[in-house]
């Protein structure tokens, strides 16, 4: 058996003990023993999808009695890099989770999921077949939903996000399994291989059914809407675990119907791609940008995120059809980095809010503040994983947006002719919804950061915080690192990264200087370690300077007439993460849609002098409230009728078997 | 001298089988019922040993006794248990009047002949003509199923309709092998025992068995 098939085995032998170890464990050593073994689980299948990616090949075969192609789980290069980007989350999680669930989190119930939920993710990319990949898809899904119910029994809305998700997680999983379906109609075969070479009809179909599912999956627009619901809802290491790695099961469908399967299909599939993750982004980072709940902000941040993912697989679906190559490869490649950089930082975010709320109980930011200095560490791993989401250089999230950016503006031109009017009319509105975007994702994130970390504490619990147990500062400070590491050596990670989907990858991107990129189809360097020696060089005199200077003149105190206003303002006075974003919402004010409600208290003596003014202000989901209460109120309607013919009565049930039995027979004479 | 009257014979058990049916379809009452369920057992075994002795086949024989002791016997005796005082006062109210009822086990039988003729034939031999009778056992033993209001009147309705899918088995294909047939009767025997006791329990719980009392569990 090759290693890759070892690995495979041992992920599922490991799942097994884990389930065994949590079913039969004492409570009080259940987080620890299945913590260790999901850790353990999580390492085997960094291991293994690090030599898939590096190109080993063999796996598992599992024959069965149906008659279809056997089980085959073997994942290629992609499959590898994926298997990679999920146990790497995996890894953090299990760790943080070890400490950090208490209560219904660290349920027996709860930690038999866990080990399901993260083999079936680790299995969904080594999957070659249809069958084996909707088997792993569906275990996935179940140990989420499970882990998402933990703690359903106190809180009603984990209940109400628990069918939301159960709804559209099914929906989703019925587009996939429609879309291969028709696919394996075509072709004839269940396996990967077989699904190739299929006539542009049904090529067609099955493209729209599978991008529907695996946009639900990735949380694009307007499948998104269990998102909000369900990750601020779920326990935050689970949040981390569906946000950083489950999303990218999503992404991995996205690449394995447009590279692998069908992979020359016509232009319209490229654009139709761009304009859903246009729109998810755009619509993603609104409604980040105007939310004061910090998981919400992070949830709608990863439609955001998803939603450039998708882009730039659309971009790259594109030019690829006008034999844009390099500029189509940095496309698929920013991708790609997108996915993976989207990974290490939002898990660390999520892990970080889940810190905050286990020192606070708050995850309103209107009620936080000053968490920065009762909470050194995890407000540091928390203001690195920002600047990545924020795209900020040195951190992964701008290189993945710089090559994408790259790739757009040089994509629409080869050999300085246009290379077609779609793509010359597609690629600037782009980067156009790229630069927005990127400007409201930083502002999002200087508010999460800012409210929360920064000023005085605006309630007794953030003014009480304490610094979490060492094992989630781990897991923090490894995150955290992750967004650095990809952030300042760009370019041997994003060398093997093209390896797993290009043909010619040193053509696409190399590796330069001090791990920095370079895109020689394009032209374009990126060195940031080489940025950061410079500018240190540069900082050097300056800082030299300061402090001699300081040095030269003693320390004046000087005291600031009435504390310079300062030292009366009250913690209420400060900004609050709805004021801050109050601007944005009137801007926003027609795609948002949000209700006021503003109710001014007066005193008893007098209507002039007000006693108390109570704002509310309350965004809702305009897909949910435009698209998604219609449909639903319509089949509620349709349900009261249609409990008029099943009423519980067994006569009546048993009526309409005999008449559907006179019906079959009479027909059968005919 | 056998072979004449065998056709005969095979008309005269497929006859009775009938006219248990629509029988139970007519009468109200639960003793009358169980009655003439123990009595179409008994046809039907007799069917079977016919048929057993036509083909010269020893098995089919031991099946024909099996069906007498479960069918005949087994089966009425479990489900007249209760004291006969009591029994004697179960009166079906059921949803059909007895005309209808009659009407439409006319058009059912008619149907299944039909149906037979059409979509099978009915072949030369006279097994194969009396093969309707099984479906139009069937579909009875439905139409009891849905127009009876009490458990154990459905129970017969449903004893009906296993009696008529062995009719139909025994007329077409001359019958299953023995332990089939053995595990099929403990499987009906077991059925029956566990709805007796259900319907027992119902009984005591809400002082009556009218099922169509029971809408309340859709939720």
């Amino acid at each position: 058996m090759s290693g890759i098939g070892a690995g495979l085995l041992l992920q599922l032998g490991l799942g097994a003990l884990a389930v065994l170890t949590a079913l039969t464990a004492a409570p009080s050593l259940r987080s620890r023993a299945v913590g260790i073994l999901c850790t353990l689980i999580a390492v085997i299948g960094f291991l293994t999808g690090l030599g898939a990616m590096l190109g080993a090949t063999g796996g598992l075969r599992i024959s069965i009695a149906l008659p279809i192609d056997p089980l085959l789980l073997a994942p290629d290069r992609l499959g590898g890099l994926f298997m990679l980007i999920v146990s790497s989350v995996g890894i953090l999680v299990s760790l943080y989770s070890m400490s950090s669930t208490h209560g219904p989190d660290a349920s027996r119930t709860a930690w038999v999921a866990m080990p399901v939920f993260l083999v079936g993710m680790q299995l969904v990319p080594a999957a070659t077949d249809s069958v084996s990949f909707l088997l792993a898809l569906e275990i996935m899904t179940l140990g989420s939903t499970v882990l998402l119910l933990a703690d359903h029994a106190s809180r009603a809305t984990v209940a109400s996000a628990g069918i939301w998700y159960s709804a559209m997680s099914q929906l989703s999983f019925f587009f996939i399994l429609a879309g291969f379906a028709v696919l394996a109609a075509a072709s004839g075969g269940t396996s990967f291989t077989n699904l190739q070479e299929i006539e542009p009809v049904p090529a067609n179909v099955a493209f729209v059914l599978l991008l529907l599912g695996f946009g639900g999956k990735a949380e694009l627009v307007p499948l998104h809407v269990w998102v909000p619901r369900v990750l601020p809802e779920a326990p935050s290491h689970v949040s981390a675990a569906m946000s950083g790695a489950m999303v990218k099961i999503g992404v991995y469908g996205g690449l394995l119907v447009s590279v692998r399967l069908l992979p020359d299909g016509p232009a319209w599939w490229g654009i139709a791609i761009m304009v859903v993750g246009g729109a998810s982004a755009l619509y993603g980072i609104l409604q980040a940008s105007v939310s004061s709940d910090l998981k919400v902000l992070l949830a709608y941040s990863t439609t955001e995120n998803m939603g450039l993912v998708f882009l730039a697989l659309g971009a790259s679906m594109l030019l690829r059809g006008y034999d844009a190559q390099a500029a189509a490869d940095a496309a698929l490649v920013a991708a790609l980095l997108l996915a993976v950089s989207h990974a290490a930082f939002k898990s660390t975010l999520f892990l970080g809010a889940g810190a905050i709320i286990h020192a606070t109980g708050e995850r309103n930011l209107d009620r936080l503040g000053g968490l920065g200095a009762r909470m050194p560490v995890t407000a540091a791993a928390f203001g690195i994983a920002s600047l990545g989401a924020a795209a900020i250089p040195i951190t992964s999230g701008f290189v993945a947006e710089w090559m994408l950016l790259q790739s757009l503006i040089h994509g629409g031109r080869l050999d300085g002719a246009v290379v077609s009017v779609a793509a010359s009319v597609a690629m600037p509105l782009a980067v156009a919804v790229i630069a927005l975007t990127a400007g409201l994702a930083l502002l999002t994130f200087v508010k999460a950061y800012g409210i929360a970390f920064l000023a005085r504490p605006r309630s007794t619990e953030a003014a009480e915080a304490h610094e979490v147990p060492p094992l989630m500062q781990l897991s923090l400070v490894l995150g955290a690192l992750f967004v650095l590491a990809l952030g300042l050596l760009p370019g041997p990670i994003a060398a093997l990264v093209a390896q797993t989907v290009s043909s010619n990858p040193s053509a696409a991107v190399q590796s330069v200087g001090l791990g920095g990129v370079s895109l020689p189809g394009i032209g374009a360097v990126l060195d940031p370690l080489m940025l950061v020696v410079l500018s240190v060089l540069v900082a050097i005199p300056v800082i030299v300077s300061i402090i001699v200077s300081a040095l030269r003149y003693p320390h004046r105190t000087v005291e600031l007439p009435w504390g310079g206003g300062g030292s009366r303002a009250r913690p209420r006075m400060q900004y609050t993460a709805t004021s801050y974003a109050e601007p944005l919402v009137r801007v926003f004010d027609d795609v948002l849609k949000p209700s006021r409600d503003v109710q001014v208290t007066h005193v008893a003596e007098s209507r002039y002098l007000v006693e108390r003014v109570r704002v509310e202000q309350r965004v809702s989901d305009v897909f949910e409230t435009r698209l998604y209460r219609p449909v639903l109120n319509l089949f509620q309607r349709y349900g009261i009728v249609v409990r008029h013919i099943a009423n519980g009565s067994i006569h009546r049930y048993l009526s309409y078997s005999f008449v559907a039995l006179l019906i079959v027979l009479i027909v059968v004479s005919l | 001298m056998f072979e004449n009257i065998y056709p005969q014979l095979i008309g005269l058990c497929a006859g009775a089988l009938l006219l248990t049916s629509a029988l139970m379809v007519w009468r109200h009452s639960l003793l009358a019922s169980i009655r003439l369920l123990a009595l179409q057992g008994i046809a039907l075994a007799a069917l079977v040993a016919v048929i057993g002795i036509a083909e010269g086949e020893s098995e089919l024989v031991l099946v024909s006794l099996l069906i007498l002791s479960v069918k005949g016997i087994g089966l009425p005796w479990v489900l007249a248990y209760q004291s006969k005082a009591s029994i004697k006062q179960i009166q079906e109210s059921p949803r059909l009047n007895p005309t209808a009822a009659l009407l439409t086990v006319t058009l059912l039988t008619i149907l299944s002949y039909v149906v037979v003729s059409r979509v099978f034939g009915l072949g030369d031999s006279s097994t194969g003509h009396a093969a309707p009778i099984g479906l139009a056992m069937v579909l009875i033993g439905f139409l009891l199923l849905i127009s009876r209001r009490r458990a154990r009147s459905q129970l017969i309705g449903f004893l009906l309709l296993d009696n008529g899918i062995a009719t139909i088995t025994f007329l077409t294909s001359g019958g299953v092998p023995i332990l089939l047939e053995f595990a099929f009767s403990l499987d009906v025997l077991l059925v029956v025992l566990i709805l007796h006791v259900f319907a027992g329990r119902m009984r005591t719980k809400f002082g009556g068995t009218a099922v169509d009392q029971l809408r309340e569990l859709h939720d």
